[in-house]
């Protein structure tokens, strides 16, 4: 395990620092001034010669490679050109309501997908089984800004049930510290928490339900193909024979087998999730990092270009070691194909 | 009739052959089949079917409803959007950006993708796992992402979206590709063809590829579900095809804010993304059980 977890570590820091270099890259690669598009100071600021200098622009590509990098460590990702807020503030706030719908998300799909991928793998080819699997496939291709189109149309406009866009009622003076909502009316402490739960409730459940669609079919019939491999194996077989009940069988000898192959593929289901968000959060004009980045692409905001792909590739390349450590370190059969691997 | 059995040899169909006796055997994947075939159909013969021009505009007829309701007219058979153009026109031109030209970009990218991971596998000795690796991660990132970075750096516009899918995709049927050869390396069959000392191209078009080939359609159907979905999605961020052309990504972003007075505008483009991608995936996802089942036989 920890050879596996040192190769691991090692590749997400050469990856972070290909990243880096990818972004720090961009400065050169978009237009105009390359100290312009990596600090967001014009040429006609006062202060754009102390900047050059401070990032390093008098010397060669390799000395302003290191400045970058001290500069993203010391928090300082440059400023918007369209509004001059320093990048990095606004993206750890921005970067908290993002992550925040995504992980209710998650949450929200993970139950019911296992549930019918189970329900579908217990009755291979019958009636219930084809249900699901044509849900799930129907599901799994609905154009998600469609879905949240009809979603808004139909329960915000139409029934009048929840609101149409934005984080919480704007009435509530909640400063955004973390940026998930719950979490900074937790720290905000207003007069009266409940109403500030609740509104927040109500503008939150739509775009996650949207969110978690798409997931959760997907999740569906990972858990469905896999369930079927390991309902197929002797050893639930010989637990049948010995007389186990059905439950006992499926929750201590299969579900957990079964999990191990889903776990293997859950990185589809995350970066699904994460340019559904993207596309999500323009829609319901949720305060996160893609409608920001999407904005910026318009607006062609360097600084902000480079700041949210740097965090979001990074989101990603943590994840991804993290679920490969995860699994290797839950499932040891995993471990040792992976030693013996020459 | 009965076929008079002349030889003694059995007849066995070819590995594709017999996924797609398999297939056939869905009442739902043909049907899904024959609904992108008529795609096709629409975007390449639409304009011979189509009375009015994509962006001919009616000012006598603006937000007509669909035909059958009170207000509809049948010369609109969809309706009309709030600028006076007939829905179904659009939506039969827009086959062509939103269907056709994504499927152009895959088969592109399949082609530069299949014959690099081709080379990168048969160039045996670079047993790089650090390529394995960066692949793994490049897999890992969503490929509206990375379209977004491309777009970033060439600006908005079909063109470029197109081009940017196109890139996104080279990587995966290179990865794709290269993983199939290396399973099949070790089989005894390509031992056997080694020993009989064919050339590599030999080995690689006749011995490998009748082999994963099936891998590399499935993988097709994937890429082309995608496209498919990315190109829309940029077109609804309008990053993508700008505003007067046809596209259904960018004529539903641009029914929002007509969205609640003529829902119809914004409905159908989606319907016609919707069903576009529920066939393309059900397609896939046969594909995917067949081949499944016959590797279990």
């Amino acid at each position: 395990m920890t050879r596996y977890l040192l190769r691991q570590i090692t590749l997400l820091f050469f990856t972070l620092l290909a990243l880096s270099l990818f972004t720090f890259c961009l400065s050169y690669w978009f237009a105009g001034s390359a100290v312009t598009n990596s600090s967001g100071i014009f040429p006609d600021d006062p202060s754009y010669a102390t900047i050059a200098t401070a990032r390093g622009f008098d010397g060669g590509y390799f000395g302003q490679y290191i400045a970058y990098l001290r500069h993203l460590f010391a928090g300082d990702w440059g400023r918007s050109l369209l509004d001059g807020a320093p990048v990095f503030e606004q993206l750890i706030v921005r970067f908290g309501a993002s992550l925040e719908i995504m992980l209710l998300a998650l949450l929200v799909a993970w139950f019911p997908g296992v549930a019918f991928g189970v329900l579908a793998a217990l009755k291979p080819g019958r009636s219930v089984d084809n249900t699901i699997l044509g849900m799930s496939i129907s599901g799994y291709s609905i154009p998600v800004f469609w879905f949240a189109q009809l979603a808004i149309l139909l329960v915000a406009v139409q029934w009048g049930l929840t609101p149409i866009a934005g984080q919480i009622n704007p009435l509530f003076d909640i400063p955004a510290v973390t940026g998930s909502i719950l979490i900074d009316i937790a720290l905000a402490q207003p007069a009266n928490p409940q109403a500030a739960y609740y509104s927040a409730f109500m503008h939150m459940i739509l775009p996650v339900t949207v969110l978690a669609i798409m997931p959760m079919m997907l999740l569906i019939r990972l858990t469905r193909n896999s369930m079927l491999d390991v309902l197929n194996k002797n050893y639930i077989v010989s637990s049948y024979a010995k007389g186990m009940s059905t439950r006992r069988v499926l929750w201590s000898h299969a579900l957990p087998n079964a999990m191990q192959q889903v776990i293997r593929q859950l990185s589809n289901l995350i970066s699904l999730l994460i340019a559904n968000t993207f596309i999500l959060e323009v829609i319901f004009s949720w305060p996160g990092i893609g409608n920001w980045l999407v904005r910026s692409i318009y607006e062609r905001d360097y600084p902000v270009i480079q700041g949210g792909l740097l965090i979001i590739g990074s989101l990603i390349l943590v994840t991804h070691v993290l679920l490969n450590l995860f699994h290797a370190w839950r499932y040891p059969q995993v471990r040792k194909d992976l030693y013996a691997a020459p | 009739m009965p076929r008079p059995n002349l030889y003694y040899e059995e007849r066995m169909p070819s590995p594709l052959q017999r996924v797609w006796l398999e297939f056939r055997r869905n009442a739902f994947a043909i049907g899904a089949l024959y609904i992108l075939i008529f795609i096709v159909f629409i975007s390449l013969f639409g304009p011979l079917l189509t009375p009015y021009g994509p962006n001919q505009q009616f000012i006598d007829a603006i937000s007509l409803p669909p035909a059958w309701s009170v207000n509809g007219d049948v010369r609109f058979l969809l309706g009309t959007d709030e600028l006076g153009r007939d829905m179904i026109t659009r939506l039969i031109y827009g086959a062509r950006y939103s269907f056709a030209l994504p499927l152009l970009v895959v088969i592109i990218s399949a082609l530069i993708g299949v014959t690099l991971g081709a080379i990168a596998a048969m160039t045996v000795g670079v047993k790089s796992s650090t390529l394995k690796h960066l692949l793994d991660v490049l897999m890992s990132i969503p490929s509206l992402l990375l379209a977004l970075v491309i777009i970033a750096l060439t600006g908005p516009g079909l063109g470029n979206a197109l081009l940017a899918i196109g890139l996104v995709m080279i990587p995966q049927f290179l990865h794709v590709t290269r993983n199939a050869i290396h399973d099949e390396r070790r089989k005894p069959y390509v031992t056997a063809s080694r020993l009989n000392g064919v050339s590599d191209y030999y080995l690689l078009t006749m011995v490998f590829f009748p082999n994963i080939v099936r891998v590399l359609v499935i993988q097709f159907t994937i890429g082309l579900s995608v496209a498919i979905f990315d190109i829309a999605a940029l077109g609804f961020l309008r990053l993508g095809a700008q505003a007067p052309t046809p596209e259904w990504g960018s004529m539903l972003a641009q029914s929002l804010e007509v969205a609640y007075v003529t829902p119809w505008v914004m409905a159908l483009p989606g319907l016609a993304l919707f069903i576009t991608l529920v066939s393309v995936n059900l397609v896939g996802e046969t594909l995917r059980q067949a081949i499944q089942k016959q590797l279990e036989q």
